[in-house]
């Protein structure tokens, strides 16, 4: 279950990314190789989400070629 | 009342449709409240804090012209057998510390101090896999000598710790002959990862079903320069040539640091 450390830290990178605001959506690019399986991820992406500013965001995976594993955009709510 | 249809219901779905065309739909019981939203670009790899320490670590043993490596197998294929009469074997020859790595409690950490050598346990809890900034506090509480080896024992697993660099020179993925020559091909990642491969307790080869050429030829189609040495700790069998494995990549690394 290497997938919860990889959750832990898209939940970082975007909170980091958003600061104070509220993320509404979560783009992810999971390469075919990169060992991590995307039904893990959204399994523990609402969980670790839990009580962040990305709580009840939605996850969105794109499955592309290659190794790597990139957080590509994300949607925050419009600062006031 | 549902802000999208107008009705009264509250458990049901919409689908909608973002700007670049993605289509979802959410239930009542999400967060999608219609507020205006704004995109913003990240383009960050979920890896890029790990693998910012695992440079730091690599960068600390070249300066101090240290060997490390990252041994990986999974539970049982005897690293912690391998580590015990390397230390012995080399005592003397190399400095060599090990950084232990386990879900839970510290009984290789007291074998490896047995066997003579300094060694601090990581105990990942519910982790899988060591990460590299668990290492890099590894490498605080046990603070290696300059020209020495680090033996870092990874967390029995073959699939996670392929994922997670530790500034580590190589992997070193140790098979047994109990497991199967089915593995290359079953954990694919764990053998395109690992620079080396040991296929360990050949001397139960005579009792098992391995067929020491079909894996050579599964991890070599995954990883086509993986190198393979055969050998058994127990017996002692083989384990020269991981001694002389060792001391080219122990050549190359403490002499790296001037290059």
């Amino acid at each position: 279950m290497h997938e919860l450390a990889l959750t832990h830290e898209i939940v970082a990178i975007v909170c980091q990314a958003a600061g104070d605001r509220r993320v509404h959506r979560v783009i992810l690019e999971i390469g075919e190789r990169s060992c991590a399986t995307p039904e893990s991820i959204e399994f523990c992406f609402d969980v670790i989400a839990r009580g962040t500013c990305a709580e009840g965001a939605r996850l969105d995976i794109r499955r592309t070629e290659g190794d790597d594993l990139i957080v590509t955009t994300m949607e925050i709510e419009e600062a006031a | 009342m549902c802000g999208h249809c107008g009705c009264g219901e509250p458990d049901h779905e919409h689908e909608h449709e973002h700007a670049d065309g993605t289509r979802h739909s959410h239930s009542h019981s999400h967060s999608h409240t219609h507020a205006p939203t704004t995109p913003v670009e990240l383009q960050t790899r979920v890896l890029a804090k790990n693998d910012a320490i695992a440079a730091r670590n690599r960068a600390w043993f070249a300066g101090r012209e240290m060997l490390a490596l990252n041994l990986v197998s999974s539970p049982g294929a005897g690293k912690t057998t391998l580590l015990e009469r390397t230390i012995r074997d080399l005592h003397g020859r190399y400095d060599i510390g090990v950084l232990e790595g386990d879900q839970a409690t510290s009984l290789d950490r007291d074998r490896i101090a047995a066997a003579g050598a300094p060694v601090f346990q990581v105990n990942t809890g519910t982790g899988c896999h060591l990460e590299a900034d668990q290492v890099a506090r590894g490498l605080n509480e046990l603070r290696p000598a300059p020209r020495s080896m680090l033996l870092i024992e990874n967390v029995g697993n073959l699939v996670c710790p392929a994922m997670f660099d530790l500034g580590e020179r190589a992997k070193v993925v140790i098979l047994s002959v109990t497991e199967g020559d089915d593995k290359p091909l079953k954990y694919p990642h764990m053998f395109r990862a690992a620079t080396l491969m040991l296929i360990n307790k050949i001397d139960l080869l005579p009792h098992v079903d391995f067929d020491v050429a079909r894996v050579t030829a599964s991890a070599r189609d995954v990883n086509p320069a993986i190198a393979a040495i055969c050998l058994s700790a127990r017996t002692g069998d083989g384990m020269q040539q991981w001694y002389d494995w060792l001391q080219r990549e122990w050549t190359v690394a403490t002499e790296a640091a001037f290059a």
